[in-house]
């Protein structure tokens, strides 16, 4: 298994809810529009509402998943232009695992280690906004210890201690030309801090179930990341130091999570969520040089973000006993500024359409599949501060696969 | 048996999507408006000829203000757009290039001999030519007929050496659309030799001459985009070197230009910078220092720094403006500027405010995320002779031009992405 999650640590960067948000937290949420804060599925409520943990329906329960997306992004620059531009990602492949078991009858533990933060995106080589991002690969994943205890039949709670490890690889090219072309920026670092995520949960014998829950905000401060400056022409070195160092700090904004479902028939199950983000956290992207020069100073990159509210609906339906089907959608708006619109994090007014099957061989073992549909509607956007500007479209497609397993 | 088969057709289905799930985005649509783009043609001087780093060579050629234009007017209707290309990037043989100098990118004459095909007229073999642009051209040459055996740069490309003229050129060509910038050179020459030389052309014969220029090229209905003038304040060649750039950190050197000079008292030195000494025949020492606002000339860089000039030996007055000189330039320019735009608009010609737009640029600007500002060698938008643009600058300022056209004439001319052209190359 460590092994398994070491490879993916490598490969598993995205791009896929808001800003760089990831919301891919287990196949049977997926494919119900993201909904998970209300459901008492099975272990993934570890990360999606602690709270509901408890409620888990068996002793123990093992839930892993991995999800490949495959994104692009279309770039026309600001009108009169005729000059278009697109990503070439390569596919990443967000992860998610979970264990719980109850201890008691009412006090349950569990683990959530997953990837709620990431972004990863190449814009074709040499295109027109290089200076500001090339490429950029961003991630955060967590570790998630949690303990929930149910209080009454109908009312649980709990609480994980957030471990966050992020990383951060980017490039831009930097418009200096020399003997070996144009000159580039890169930065690389990585860190780790800490944060928290507690919820409740309320279930009614008749069906009904509520659930809400909140994630703090982590911020990742990379110090003395490595800011390597290559290509730089001999006449300009001492301008732009070889081996520099940076710090660089982008935070995890917080979530605030509402869920509500009602087990309609002992079939048909259908929920919805609210899923506040914090982005107002995110103000400024700021990469403070060990070594400044007159060239080089400290840059201060302007965001602005704002809080977002994405609302998100979904069911799942019991064909047989062993065939689950599901189906939702969610409207996810940008947190970006359009005036501070960088092609690093082009996150645009999201609609999304999901779709899941899960085929149970025995009643232990769920295997479930899951597609997401992202349309990033097409609109103008611009960073002002250096007169960067186009419209931007996006669509992103994610099948994902995972098991389950329950006693 | 149905069960296991859901899976395998859910990926098939998958697999299916993945063809429709990159994203696109709809294309812009040019539009020619009410401007009929078929056959351009550009006059000028050298900033519409594609002169920079001192020179006319070949890349520079393809990265000219007039062929800029005309690659963004073939999405709006131009057949076709020809150059008198160079042979090679040596041109003349004036080209200038940078050169590491203690760490330092310096200016320096590009090594090479030009060859010479280079000088040969080229109308037979390869014309005729749409980008009219002569380097060193004044406004009354474009209606000069002859003008080709006086200036080498037009005898490369005209029609016919001992008669043509720019104009004449230019008409046979029959244009349905035109661009016009010229007059930079009639106020360049006069500050290019400190204000020593021949005065401009005043403001009248200008306006002849442009109106005249103007009313030909409209004559059989043909519209255009024209251009004002920049100030030399803007230009690197006059705004580098400081009035006071003569910088002293050695008591001993203080003490030592201040006995020399000790038999002209207004003029003394201190540790720092201190202002040039310059021959004056206006003052009655005949030397004095100059004082801010006054400009100094690029060429005197060199023997500044190490020739003692403007301390040991006082700067002649080809290599500096004075205060007087510099107002007799404004007017001039203004007065130009003010005839340029009253004529466009009298004949509903887009007009492109480059004067403007090199203010803007001087304190530092921002065009597709690359910064810009109108320093020497580090700005971006100036070449490294320090008068004529780079190719981004010729890309910004076609910019200009096509927000002019756009607006004159409800186009939808597309702009090009600043970042396509190449920037300085530093050693």
């Amino acid at each position: 298994m460590f092994l398994m999650v070491s490879w993916l640590v490598a490969t598993s960067t995205m791009l896929q809810a808001g800003g760089y948000e990831v919301s891919l937290h287990g196949q049977r949420q997926v494919g119900m529009g993201l909904i998970g804060t209300s459901l008492t599925l099975d272990a993934s409520a570890a990360f999606n509402n602690p709270g509901a943990l408890a409620m888990m329906p068996g002793q123990l329960s093992v839930v892993g998943g991995i999800n490949g997306v495959f994104a692009s992004t279309a770039f026309r620059m600001e009108a009169p232009s005729v000059y278009q531009a697109k990503t070439d990602n390569p596919l990443s492949t967000p992860f998610h695992f979970y264990a719980a078991g109850m201890l008691t009858d009412r006090l349950a533990a569990g683990i959530a280690v997953n990837t709620p933060y990431g972004n990863s995106l190449e814009w074709e080589d040499a295109w027109a906004g290089r200076f500001l991002i090339q490429n950029i690969s961003l991630m955060a994943i967590t570790v998630q210890p949690t303990l929930s205890y149910r209080v009454t039949d109908m009312l649980s709670v709990g609480a994980g201690f957030v471990y966050a490890h992020g990383a951060v690889d980017m490039e831009r090219a930097l418009p200096i030309e020399g003997p070996d072309g144009e000159a580039r920026l890169h930065i690389d670092g990585s860190t780790g801090n800490y944060g928290f995520n507690a919820g409740i949960q309320f279930a009614h014998p008749a069906g009904f179930q509520a659930g809400l829950s909140y994630r703090s905000q982590i911020d990742m401060e990379v110090e003395g990341g490595d800011a390597l400056f290559s290509n730089i022409p001999s006449s300009l070195a001492t301008a732009f130091p070889a081996n520099n160092k940076v710090d660089v700090s982008l935070p995890l904004p917080a979530n605030l999570d509402f869920g509500l479902s009602y087990q309609a028939t002992p079939d048909l199950l259908v929920g919805m969520a609210l899923h506040y983000v914090f982005w107002g956290a995110y103000e400024e992207l700021v990469f403070d040089f060990e070594e400044n020069t007159g060239s080089l100073p400290d840059s201060y990159n302007k965001r602005d973000y704002s809080n977002t509210l994405i609302i998100r609906a979904g069911g799942e339906y019991r064909v047989t006993p062993e065939i689950y089907l599901r189906a939702g959608g969610y409207f996810d708006p940008t947190p970006v500024n359009s005036e501070y619109f960088s092609p690093e994090t082009p996150s645009l007014d999201n609609l999304a359409f999901t779709g899941g099957v899960s085929f149970l061989p025995i009643p232990e073992l769920s295997i479930d599949a899951s597609l997401l549909y992202i349309i990033g509607l097409e609109e103008d956007m611009r960073y002002t501060p250096e007169n960067f500007g186009g419209s931007y479209s996006t669509r992103i497609f994610i099948p994902g696969i995972g098991i389950s397993y329950q006693l | 048996m149905t069960k296991t088969h859901i899976l395998p057709l859910i990926l098939l289905f998958l697999a299916s999507l993945l063809g429709g799930c990159d994203a696109d985005i709809d294309a812009f649509s040019p539009d020619p408006g009410e401007a009929d783009f078929t056959t351009f043609v550009s006059l000028g001087n050298s900033l519409t000829a594609g002169f920079m780093d001192g020179e006319l060579y070949r890349e520079g050629q393809h990265n000219s203000l007039a062929n800029l234009l005309a690659g963004q007017f073939m999405h709006t209707g131009l057949e076709d757009f020809n150059q008198p290309l160079m042979h090679d990037d040596i041109g003349f043989g004036n080209r200038l290039i940078l050169a590491e100098a203690d760490g330092q990118p310096l200016p320096v004459p590009m090594p090479g001999t030009p060859d010479p095909e280079n000088f040969e007229n080229k109308y037979n073999d390869a014309g005729p030519f749409h980008n009219l642009g002569v380097p060193g051209a004044r406004i009354q040459h474009l209606l000069f007929e002859g003008y080709a055996t006086l200036n080498p740069y037009y005898q490369r490309f005209a029609a016919d050496i001992p008669t043509s003229s720019i104009m004449g050129d230019a008409l046979a060509l029959n244009p349905s659309f035109f661009s016009l910038w010229i007059g930079n050179n009639d106020i360049l020459s006069y500050a290019l030799d400190g204000g020593e030389g021949e005065h401009i052309l005043p403001p009248e014969d200008f306006r002849v001459a442009f109106q005249a220029l103007v009313g030909q090229l409209t004559q059989q209905g043909a519209s255009g985009v024209t251009a004002n003038i920049p100030n030399i304040t803007q230009i690197p060649f006059f705004a580098t070197v400081p009035y006071n750039a003569l910088l002293l950190t050695d008591p001993d050197v203080v003490a030592l230009l201040n006995n020399a000079y000790a038999e002209a008292p207004h003029i003394s030195f201190e540790l720092g910078p201190n202002p040039l000494v310059v021959y004056d025949s206006d003052h009655m020492a005949g030397i004095r220092q100059l004082e801010k606002g006054e400009l100094v000339l690029l060429s005197a860089l060199n023997g500044i720094s190490n020739e003692g000039w403007g301390s040991q030996e006082p700067l002649s007055g080809e290599y500096y403006l004075n205060a007087k000189q510099i107002e007799h330039v404004t007017n001039h320019v203004e007065a130009y500027n003010d005839i340029i735009s009253e004529t466009a608009s009298n004949f509903n010609l887009a007009m492109t405010d480059v004067n403007q737009l090199l203010k803007d640029a001087e304190p530092g600007i921002y065009f597709d995320a690359i910064a810009f500002n109108t320093e020497f060698i580090s700005g971006g938008v100036f070449s490294l002779d320090g008068i004529h643009l780079s190719a981004r600058g010729y890309a910004i300022v076609a910019n200009a031009f096509i927000e002019a056209i756009n607006s004159q004439y409800q186009a939808s001319v597309p702009k090009v992405a600043i970042g396509n052209y190449p920037g300085i190359q530093f050693p």
